[in-house]
């Protein structure tokens, strides 16, 4: 840890970066906090956090108003996938946001995080719904006509308080297809099932980097990590494509003609 | 230059833990706190749009008083002024009993235990109550 | 709530009556699917079909305004069966006799014909409340809400306490409160009758403790209610009103009544962030800055007093409000000066005995639960441990009364009202908010697709709803969330008030609160002009 402050410290003295987003602790809770020049003395208390929040998406917004800082990030290896797939979305340049490894998974936990503690399961939920800690083998082990309804008890639960897309860190459209009309009818609770939850599945294949985020946030406990890593396998299998490893663009989101090149042969400017 | 705030959502009565990411004295977004006691990192909707209703173009930015029928933004001096000395008229006119105050369920519980004392000690009456019957 | 939000999560049984929790209270709902899928039983009575109702062992739509009737079949069924907690009845409560006498009048197909209720949904619920502990209730204003309100809530206590589930862990009454701080503003004496900590202003130590700490004689007479308010207006006696942070026009049983009664006075002061439409009637209006522009504290449903911190400076000219109470204090000739809300709060925690063991410091970010009396003191997760406040919990005897209106020919339905998820109260915060607004932009009226098909009106054409009252018009919602011969009514949306309908006569005697739940009302076609 002491290494890691060092550096942190480094980098904000150098000008590597303007900000550095890491943790802190305040009245017992570690809280996202910004470390920059002006409050040096205080990278003493920085922390790595239990509690995971997406630094890479609160650099991403600050990056929308502030295109011109560099952030420095302590950084997982979720953190490393999500900087990728925003990097090739054009939400981060290159350069603007810097990353601090902590390696923590899949196999070397040096670092404690919540997706490696999965939560306790009652066996109502294992009976009726989807056991949260399945991985996709152990759900297809499932009889298939079984699959459907579980799906859809755990929907039925869904309070719309859009927690998936909004705590992603790879969540970014302008226009979202949940708010569409169209693919999602406006209603009351809970909302059109399964179309909801599929529309946006549909939207993770080639962009969910499996960091679990969006489950930690479901009120109602949706499987819905299990949900994106069976989206996600489709990509790979069919593709080879495995999201957020490199900086190749997915393909599902080749637009226009042209070969799928990584982001810096394009060299396109962001919108 | 950028922090994030720990908050109360402002909405229903369960208390859920809020952090507004603040940018140069704007609020970018709301996030929950994820080792909050109530919520454990998770907000319905209305929790996930709190900042929304801050900055709304709705907001008053200031005091008003109503001159001639119609409401004109005016100094804290003078819409103070005026509401304290009607309010002493009033008093003075038809006792303390004649004025009413409402306390709310969305202010603070200094504000409101402000605004009680208010009502019992600077006007004299007990006619206070909120709207939580409604 | 007698008991902590967490704590439902390992409850055995969950009883839910009058309340939407997934749109209303959607983090407490959370805990209510954890604990089903845990294994609890859950129950669910609503006169709507709600989204818990999906999930429930035994959801069941009871007529509007008939809780007192099924609250009472169920004990009439426990006691019948001999699953009441006798040990608890006699050790820690008074007055079961009357009780049980008064209960022999509810049996089963009694209770059917008032709440439409089958005798063998009423038996499976008794059965599952009364043999599953710990058993928690949940309520909100679908059983306060009527002229029997406050009957409705004795009743569950009746039941809580037959079953022995007061004072446990995961067990007890608990009502949800529906704005960020009722609980506080109740707490910190926003009520005519007590000061802070509900100490009674007609005591007269709890009298002289406060005159001498704010160094004025107080007035010991009970202060009037708001709906004692508006009739004081009415005739004339009530001449100012200062209104902070509410909007009373929309929120009001009856908005015309209320808005004839407001003409009466001579001085209008209303404190708020929007233009409400109380504000657009005032003659003064201060305008107050939000809960992320100020410091302070308030106090959730599970009696969590929780601080929140400044997130940025108030918008234009905005005051906090606490600063405003203080300008005006001060210009009326009496100083109030305070550094800030800290400060103020000191002052709440030496006259509050239930506060007087927190301090900000202390409150961090988790917060504390009253009663907290000193220093040392961990906060209360649950109330009425081993005894209840009073000494003895006591049985109140409740029989079932109609509401105040039932339909008849001229208004043949029962008209509801409540809130739907995306939208809060009278809709001037979440109205504002974009993501709120795109979710449910106007107001409506559901309607039970057999009464649609008789009145031949499609989904989204415009109807018109009348009560003795008013009348207003609101796009139909064609759906079997209620029962035919019921409507329903979301309150958020001004420009369809439901407050046109609603009654302000029919009041609790008690609490007064209005029977927003129940009103007689008219459907009707809109013939194009």
């Amino acid at each position: 840890m002491a290494e890691l402050k060092d550096l942190v410290r480094q980098w904000l003295e150098s000008g590597r970066v303007d900000l550095f987003l890491g943790y802190k602790e305040v009245a017992g809770h570690p809280l996202p906090y910004a470390f920059s020049r002006d409050n040096l003395e205080e990278v003493a208390e920085l922390m790595v956090s239990p509690a995971r929040y997406s630094l890479e998406k609160l650099a991403a917004n600050i990056l929308k108003a502030r295109p011109g800082l560099r952030i420095g990030l302590l950084a997982r290896d979720c953190t490393r996938r999500a900087v990728n797939v925003l990097t090739i979305y054009n939400q981060v340049e290159p350069g603007q946001v810097e990353l601090l490894d902590l390696s923590c998974c899949p196999s070397r936990p040096q670092v404690s995080c919540s997706a490696l503690t999965p939560p306790e399961v009652g066996e109502v939920k294992r009976a009726l719904g989807l056991d949260n800690r399945l991985t996709p083998e152990q759900f297809e082990a499932i009889p298939a006509p079984e699959r459907l309804g579980r799906w859809l008890y755990e929907f039925q639960k869904c309070l719309k308080c859009y927690g998936c897309r909004d705590i992603c860190p790879v969540c970014f459209c302008r226009e979202c297809s949940l708010e569409h009309g169209e693919l999602v009818e406006p209603r009351d609770l809970p909302p059109e099932v399964p179309m909801f939850h599929w529309v946006r599945a549909v939207h993770m294949a080639g962009r969910c980097i499996d960091c679990g985020l969006c489950e930690e946030a479901c009120p109602v406990d949706i499987p819905l990590r299990l949900l994106y890593r069976l989206t996600n396998r489709i990509v790979r299998e069919l593709f080879g494509y495995d999201t957020g490893l490199t900086l190749t663009r997915p393909p599902f989101s080749v637009l226009g003609v042209g070969p799928a090149e990584p982001r810096e042969a394009a060299g396109g400017k962001g919108r | 230059m950028y922090k994030l705030v720990p908050s109360i959502c402002s909405y229903c009565g369960t208390g859920c833990g809020v952090l507004f990411e603040v940018l140069d004295h704007r609020i970018l977004g709301t996030l929950p706190l994820k080792t909050h006691p109530v919520n454990e990192g998770r907000l319905c909707l209305k929790g996930w749009s709190l900042h929304e209703y801050v900055e709304s173009d709705m907001r008053l930015t200031g005091p008003y008083l109503r001159i001639n029928g119609r409401l004109h933004q005016v100094t804290w001096e003078r819409a103070i002024g005026f509401a304290a000395r009607r309010l002493t008229e009033i008093v003075d006119r038809y006792g303390p009993d004649s004025v009413g105050v409402l306390a709310s369920a969305k202010i603070s519980n200094e504000e409101n235990y402000l605004l009680q004392k208010f009502a019992r000690a600077v006007v004299g009456t007990n006619n206070v109550d909120h709207c939580a019957r409604l | 709530m007698t008991n902590s939000i967490a704590e439902i999560e390992d409850s055995a049984c969950i009883f839910v009556i009058g309340s939407n929790t997934t749109a209303c209270h959607p983090l407490v709902a959370r805990r209510i699917f954890r604990a089903k899928e845990k294994g609890a039983a859950l129950l669910v009575a609503d006169p709507r079909r709600i989204q818990l109702s999906l999930f429930a062992h035994v959801a069941v739509q009871q007529r509007v305004g008939s809780d007192v009737a099924l609250l009472n079949g169920l004990m009439h069924l426990i006691l019948k069966n001999g699953w009441e907690d006798r040990e608890y009845i006699a050790e820690r409560t008074e007055g079961f006799e009357e009780v049980e006498e008064l209960l022999a009048d509810y049996p089963p197909d009694r209770v059917a014909a008032i709440t439409g209720v089958a005798p063998q949904d009423l038996a499976r619920m008794a059965e599952l409340y009364a043999t599953r502990k710990p058993a928690a209730i949940l309520y909100t204003m679908g059983i306060t809400q009527h002229t029997t309100g406050v009957d409705n809530v004795k009743a569950i206590c009746n039941l809580a306490m037959l079953t022995g589930n007061v004072g446990f862990a995961s067990a007890g009454v608990n009502p949800l409160r529906g704005q960020n701080n009722v609980q506080g503003a109740c707490d910190m004496g926003g009520l005519p009758n007590v000061f802070p900590g509900y100490q009674a202003v007609n005591v007269p130590e709890n009298n002289a403790k406060f005159s001498q700490a704010w160094g004025r004689p107080l007035s010991d007479k009970p202060g009037l209610t708001i709906m004692e308010m508006v009739k004081a207006m009415e005739e004339g006696r009530l001449k100012a009103l200062y209104v902070v942070g509410e909007n009373p026009k929309l929120s009001d049983p009856d908005m015309n009544h209320l808005r004839h009664a407001m003409k009466n006075l001579e001085l209008l002061i209303v404190q708020d962030l929007f233009l409400s439409e109380t504000a657009q009637g005032a003659d003064v209006v201060f305008a107050a800055a939000s809960t992320a522009e100020k410091e302070g504290t308030v106090t959730n449903t599970e009696r969590r007093c929780l601080r929140f911190y400044q997130a940025i400076e108030p918008l234009g000219d905005c005051l906090p409000d606490w600063e405003i109470i203080c300008r005006l204090a001060t210009a009326m000739g009496y100083p109030m000066h305070y550094t800030g809300p800290e400060e103020i709060f000191r002052e709440i925690t030496r006259l509050t005995p239930s506060y007087a063991g927190m301090s900000y410091e202390r409150l961090g970010l988790t917060g504390l639960q009253w009663p907290c009396p000193t220093p040392e003191h961990p906060g209360t997760p649950f109330l009425h441990r081993d005894r209840f406040t009073r000494g003895r919990g006591k049985f109140h005897p409740v029989s079932y009364l109609d509401p105040a209106e039932l339909p008849d020919e001229e208004y043949p339905y029962f008209l509801t009202t409540g809130r739907m998820f995306a939208h809060y109260h009278t809709g001037t915060m979440t109205r504002v908010s974009p993501h709120l607004d795109r979710e449910q932009p106007t107001g409506y009226v559901e309607i039970h697709p057999d009464d649609a098909a008789r009145l031949g009106i499609a989904e989204g054409e415009t109807v018109a709803v009348a009560s003795p009252r008013g009348r207003l018009e609101a796009p139909a919602r064609i759906c079997r969330t209620v029962r035919p011969g019921n409507l329903f009514l979301p309150i958020h949306f001004g420009e369809n008030p439901t407050n046109v309908l609603t009654s302000a006569e029919a009041l609790d005697p008690l609490a007064k609160i209005p029977e927003f739940k129940v009103s007689k009302a008219r459907l009707e076609k809109v013939q194009p002009s």
